[in-house]
């Protein structure tokens, strides 16, 4: 057990420290995110009759762009110089593998909503004080499912070869529980006043625990160098 | 069964199929009532209810098999998932087609985002990309994977897109009440489509593993490489 967690902190360690010196993706993935949320501000934004909580489906677009990104650029490190290759080789169960790159992912994910979030509740006018704590915590957990499936289907591009653009288009039906809920969610607690339903969190929840098992046991049946 | 002999039970099954359709039309139009509220439209029912869950076990199927391929690594299993997956998107298309005529003539709208509606949408467009992902991977070995693993997630996320969508204002009726031949109608239109939907599969799944046999040699020249199922 010792021997696992300093595997996976030597792996986490290993892709921040590289994300810091080289700054590929976090800068790259950041402004996607600002430019997605800026265009979408001055298409809906100027409308009158756009609300404050539609900010939300516009943070999704933001985040499922912006995760896109990050999540090819994450595993395309690990396409340089064979370094998968050598993993692959490494007496480390594959699982950990997983688990590390989401983490990785998780953390870029999340420096990238501390900035993109503010700014479409700022373009967009978003009342948060009604419930700051559930926003954050929904959007939160959202991230963490977002973030465990992109990291499997990230590692089945990369391994198959496939061009750009399929990983959007795998991730984003998939995602769509996540979306529609996380959506509905702040519809009722900031329009019509209610708190957040447990069945509603419940289904980000139950989200995010089946997709991070499923990744977590198939990830080393589509992991290729 | 020897060729001649599948041959035979092959065109017993489409002809039954056929039969099956014809009865099911002609009860339709000539036993079952109209319904008071919405009128002849509603009768689109009998054929979008049954075709809803026919794409629902065809998506069932193609889940078992993409778990029975990634646990066996036959190939007949993949053959199998993949034609479960282009029947399920096939029936599906038909569910948003009949869904949309009756969403039109229930309430004057082509399109609404009620859950239902966004369901099947969502149900379709996790089957589409199931497809086009095939279609994408050239390696035999490598798409039967990538396609059991997300044939795999893809149906996992069908409970929980279902769950979202209940989210979701409704402007369907809560129940339906059936009178006694209304559910005679629903029954005889149960079977054929479940004959359709089973006959594609099958069908489907025998293609898809002719696809995957090389090409015989021509005049001394090579046989074409084997083109797997899509």
């Amino acid at each position: 057990m010792t021997r696992a967690i300093s595997q996976f902190s030597l792996l986490v360690r290993k892709d921040l420290r590289i994300e810091s010196r080289s700054r590929q993706t976090i800068g790259l993935v950041t402004v996607l995110g600002v430019l997605v949320v800026s265009v979408l501000g001055l298409g809906l934004g100027a409308a009158s009759n756009v609300a404050g909580f539609s900010a939300t489906a516009v943070l999704w677009v933001a985040y499922l762009f912006s995760g896109v990104l990050c999540f090819e650029k994450t595993m395309a490190v690990e396409r340089n110089d064979g370094v998968l290759a050598g993993l692959l080789m490494a007496p480390l169960d594959r699982g950990l593998i997983y688990l590390s790159k989401l983490a990785s992912n998780l953390i870029l994910m999340i420096a990238v909503a501390a900035v993109v979030t503010p700014v479409g509740i700022l373009f967009f006018g978003f009342d948060l004080s009604a419930a700051p704590g559930t926003f954050v915590a929904v959007m939160a957990l959202s991230i963490i499912g977002f973030a465990s499936i992109g990291t499997l289907f990230s590692a089945v591009v990369s391994s198959t070869r496939l061009q750009g653009g399929l990983l959007a288009m795998m991730l984003f039906p998939i995602v769509l529980p996540l979306v529609i809920t996380s959506t509905q969610l702040m519809l009722h607690t900031f329009r019509d006043g209610q708190p957040a339903s447990g069945g509603a969190v419940g289904v980000i929840v139950a989200f995010d625990v089946i997709f991070m098992t499923v990744s977590w046991i198939v990830f080393e049946w589509v992991l290729e160098p | 069964m020897s060729t001649a002999g599948t041959n035979i039970f092959v065109r017993i099954y489409w002809a039954a199929t056929v039969a099956m359709f014809a009865l099911a039309l002609a009860v339709l139009f000539t036993y079952t009532p109209t319904e008071s509220t919405m009128g002849p439209i509603q009768k689109i029912f009998y054929l979008h209810l049954p075709i809803a869950i026919s794409t629902f076990i065809a998506c069932m199927v193609s889940f078992i098999a993409s778990i029975g391929y990634l646990s066996t690594r036959k190939t007949e299993w993949d053959e199998l998932a993949a034609a479960s997956a282009w029947v399920a998107v096939q029936l599906c298309s038909v569910v948003l087609i009949t869904g949309m005529l009756w969403a039109r003539g229930a309430w004057g709208l082509w399109w609404t985002w009620s859950p239902r509606l966004t369901f099947s949408l969502v149900l379709w467009l996790l089957y589409v990309v199931y497809l086009m992902i095939r279609m994408s991977i050239e390696s035999t070995e490598r798409r039967a994977i990538v396609g059991a693993v997300y044939g795999l997630i893809a149906f996992l996320d069908v409970p929980l897109v279902y769950l979202s969508v209940r989210l979701m204002p409704d402007m369907h009726p809560t129940s339906v009440e059936l009178a006694w031949p209304m559910k005679l109608t629903l029954m005889a239109w149960f079977v054929p489509v479940f004959m359709l939907a089973g006959g594609l599969i099958a069908a489907k799944t025998v293609l898809n593993r002719r696809q995957g046999e090389p090409s015989p040699s021509v005049a001394g020249f090579p046989a074409f490489p084997a083109r797997g199922a899509l």
